[in-house]
């Protein structure tokens, strides 16, 4: 089966510094993934080069069978790409930027209108859609743009910190949402560093560490890894551990 | 592909689509604008329409002077023209440069688009458009009425104004074109520290490029024909056929003369260049942006700086005087002044360009020395100049201090410090700033206008007190009037409290130059012979302590809001 993302010995640095070193990764249809790290581990590189925002300077990026840089757009198409700090038009609605989203992914207009009415229903925007977004909360903009990434039906989701800012009641949906498609057999790649989520919904962890992929696997292969039986909080402590020599860590492929 | 996106569609979204979103915003921009603050909208508007009919007002003069005398008329006014075009497009290049830079490579837009299926060339061209419209203000400010003025005091047939619409709008695509290309260059071969060294040498090459050209035409009051000839010769550069400034300057020139046919052709000529310019720059860049924008987003983190102590160094030394919480925040503005670019730099150019005009103004003595009064008029004019300066500098760069301390509202809430010593820290740094550079050109302009001592100091003094005057009222209306859910400076002094600030330091500086203008027609028959008198004197304290007052009753007001706000 062809993977939804496929990274293959990717190497990026900034100048001296080495954001990503020799990453290969692999993440199937219908899996979701949660990518961990410290801050300034390689996570945003790494979600930028998935997107086509940064170029390795060695190694391959596929998405859906696409490379990156070589067939962008075609891969551009069936990606969405959530960042930390959503962007929105601050002097458009939120319904006018969820039109002008469809019109970009050649959404037609009766799929568009079932779609938003459904979003508006699940992630309960009906008080602010048709407000303009300036207006908007954190909470607020991270339910648009994520129902703005939903709208064109992506193979890959990839999303950065998608708790942050939401309510309760919100996290549980966006968490089922996450698992509907999945089981749509879509694929989610989560950055995150809030553990629990992880923990809970992901169906694989990667944790990276200064650049490198230390450990990779289900909750059971890292707590095996790791030689414990505590949580991923413990076993995340214990891989990136600063103490620790990184070499010792890297994941063996 | 998904059920839901249509197949048969090539995947990636068109320049139209991305236009009509961004009309899309623009019309809920000034919708909105008006609904939630129109006596604002409509002040702008008619500041605007003011300053537009001032400019032409003054075109109109200079062109009413010229054509007085029919010789000099023949010279000066296809001069006037290539100086205008020329300048135009030096200026239009630059600020289009930094406008595609900021525009393609930086900002949450450019990596939303990016990760989208939109083609390169689309958001290129949406990058392009967008810059052109943005430096057209040129067009609309400078000109229109250049152009109105000149065709009003020449009688001009109808087909002119659609003409000479055309070539500007056929002119703007080519230095556009060029400062998309310099953009572009920009983010893909030069780092952060190779982009500072080559601003800074620019900026010495270009000084000095000036500074020689300035030397070598000296005014020659034996031989003026001599002396003009050789200014002519010096400047006929910018008349060059390769140049598009030239085209366009000729095309309106034969337009001027009813020469129709020259004039058409000069605009395809002008046309033609632009489309073909415009057409090479943008899939030039758009194959090249990927790696381009990789450039860009990779050097983005910021060299290290040295860790100086937090109230140490050179800028803390200049805060000697106040306590150590105060001059920890002082000396946090002033470095946080020093690393924006954008803060300092208008106030090098502006004040450098006052510089420049006053190390020539012995050159305008002679000129001037038969009208009656020279000498008053002069200095007062300086006066007004480097105060509106600082007006501006205030309004737009002080005045937002302390709402941009709500993202730290520890600062303003829980550090030990009292609400009037935080006010008048942030008064410390504007003063720190205002003052070097407005009374340091107050001193050139006393020194090169050989001003006795005693008018020099007076001069001096009232500056401080105009520094004083803007300083404290920006701090402290920004304090009464704060917009702390904002972190973007500019949408703080566009704001409510933004205006009155404006308006409060605008009024002020009439004020103070309407005292200044008293002392300056008290003596305008005497000039600076003689020490100051009496009542010169008086109406300076006057206008000083009407300074001081402003400023300080505004600091006072400001404070008390802060002690009494709830964040």
């Amino acid at each position: 089966m062809q993977a939804a993302i496929d990274i293959q010995g990717v190497h990026k640095q900034y100048g001296e510094k080495v954001a990503v070193a020799d990453l290969t990764l692999t993440v199937a249809p219908g899996e979701l993934f949660a990518f961990l790290g410290p801050n300034g581990a390689g996570k945003t590189t790494t979600i930028k080069m998935i997107c086509g925002l940064l170029h390795p300077q060695r190694g391959t990026v596929r998405v859906c069978g696409h490379v990156m840089g070589v067939n962008g757009l075609a891969a551009k198409a069936r990606i969405a790409y959530v960042p930390d700090q959503p962007f929105l038009y601050d002097k458009l609605t939120g319904r006018e930027f969820l039109h002008f989203v469809a019109a970009m992914y050649r959404v037609d207009s009766a799929a568009r209108d079932r779609l938003i009415a459904d979003f508006l229903a699940r992630l309960d925007m009906h008080d602010f859609l048709d407000k303009l977004t300036q207006s908007y909360s954190h909470g607020m903009k991270q339910k648009l743009v994520l129902a703005a990434a939903l709208l064109h039906d992506p193979d890959v989701l990839v999303i950065d910190e998608p708790m942050v800012g939401l309510d309760p009641r919100t996290v549980r949906m966006v968490k089922d949402l996450f698992r509907e498609r999945t089981r749509a057999g879509r694929t989610v790649f989560m950055s995150t560093h809030t553990l629990e989520i992880a923990e809970a919904v992901a169906d694989r962890i990667g944790i990276i560490h200064h650049g490198r992929l230390v450990a990779l696997g289900n909750l059971a292969e890292l707590r095996a890894r790791a030689a414990t039986q505590h949580t991923l909080e413990d076993i995340f402590l214990q891989l990136t551990n600063p103490l620790a020599g990184d070499a010792d860590h890297a994941v063996e492929r | 592909m998904p059920s839901s996106v249509d197949a048969a569609a090539p995947p990636l979204a068109g320049l139209s689509l991305l236009v009509r979103v961004k009309l899309r915003a623009l019309c809920n921009r000034v919708s909105s604008a008006i609904a939630e603050a129109p006596v604002r909208f409509f002040a702008t508007a008619l500041c605007m329409a003011l300053v537009w009919l001032g400019l032409y007002f003054l075109f109109r003069a200079i062109f009413i002077y010229l054509k007085q005398s029919p010789l000099e008329a023949a010279v000066a006014i296809p001069m006037v023209f290539s100086f205008f075009f020329v300048a135009l497009l030096a200026m239009l290049t630059i600020s289009n440069a930094i406008l595609a830079y900021v525009s393609l490579f930086l900002g949450s837009e450019a990596s939303y688009l990016l990760t989208a299926p939109v083609s390169p060339r689309a958001y290129v061209s949406l990058k392009y458009l967008e810059t052109l419209v943005f430096s057209s203000w040129s067009l609309v400010l400078l000109g229109l009425p250049l152009m109105l003025a000149m065709a009003e005091i020449s009688n001009e047939p109808w087909f002119y104004y659609p003409l000479f619409l055309a070539f500007f709008l056929g002119f703007v695509p080519i230095p556009g074109a060029l400062g998309l290309v310099i953009a572009w260059a920009t983010a893909r071969f030069l780092n952060r520290a190779l982009r500072r060294r080559l601003t800074l040498a620019a900026g010495v090459v270009g000084t000095f490029c000036v500074v020689l050209f300035v030397q070598s035409v000296q005014v020659n009051e034996q031989e003026p024909n001599l002396w003009l000839n050789e200014v002519l010769f010096r400047l006929n550069f910018i008349q060059s056929a390769v140049l598009p400034s030239a085209w366009v300057s000729r095309g309106v020139q034969h337009a001027l003369q009813n020469n129709i046919d020259d004039a058409l052709g000069y605009l395809m000529v002008t046309i033609a260049n632009a489309l073909f310019l415009s057409m090479i720059a943008v899939e030039f860049v758009s194959a090249r942006l990927p790696v381009a924008f990789d450039r860009a987003a990779s050097l983005r983190g910021g060299d290290a700086r040295p860790t100086r102590s937090p109230a140490g160094g050179p800028a803390g030394w200049v805060f000697f005087y106040l306590p150590l919480r105060m001059r920890l925040i002082a000396v946090k503005d002033l470095r946080t002044f020093c690393r924006d670019p954008l803060q300092w730099t208008q106030l090098v150019i502006l004040f450098g360009l006052m510089g420049l005009y006053l190390v020539n103004v012995p050159r305008f003595s002679n000129s001037l020395a038969p009208l009656e009064g020279w000498g008053m008029i002069i200095p007062y004019l300086n006066f007004g100049a480097i105060s509106f300066i600082l007006a501006t500098f205030t309004s737009r760069f002080v005045f937002p201090l302390v709402s941009l301390e709500g993202h730290q509202m520890w600062l303003i809430g829980m550090v030990p410090l009292t609400p009037r010593r935080l006010v008048a820290a942030k008064f410390a740094f504007a003063m720190t700033v205002s003052v070097s550079v407005a009374v340091s050109t107050t001193v050139l302009a006393a020194i090169m206008l050989k001003m006795p001592l005693g008018w020099a100091v007076m001069q001096i003094s009232v500056m401080t007190a105009v520094c004083a005057g803007l300083c404290g009222l920006a701090v402290g209306i920004g304090a009464r009037l704060p917009m702390f859910g904002e972190r973007n400076a500019a949408r703080i002094a566009n704001g409510l409290g933004g205006t009155v600030n404006l308006i409060a330091s605008v009024t002020l500086v009439l004020a103070m130059l309407g005292g200044m203008g008293a002392i300056g027609v008290r003596n305008v028959h005497r000039g600076f012979d003689g020490p100051v008198d009496g009542v010169s004197l008086l109406i300076a304290s006057l206008v000083a302590c009407g300074g001081l007052t402003a400023g300080g009753v505004a600091m006072l007001l400001g404070a008390r809001h802060l002690r009494r706000l709830e964040i």
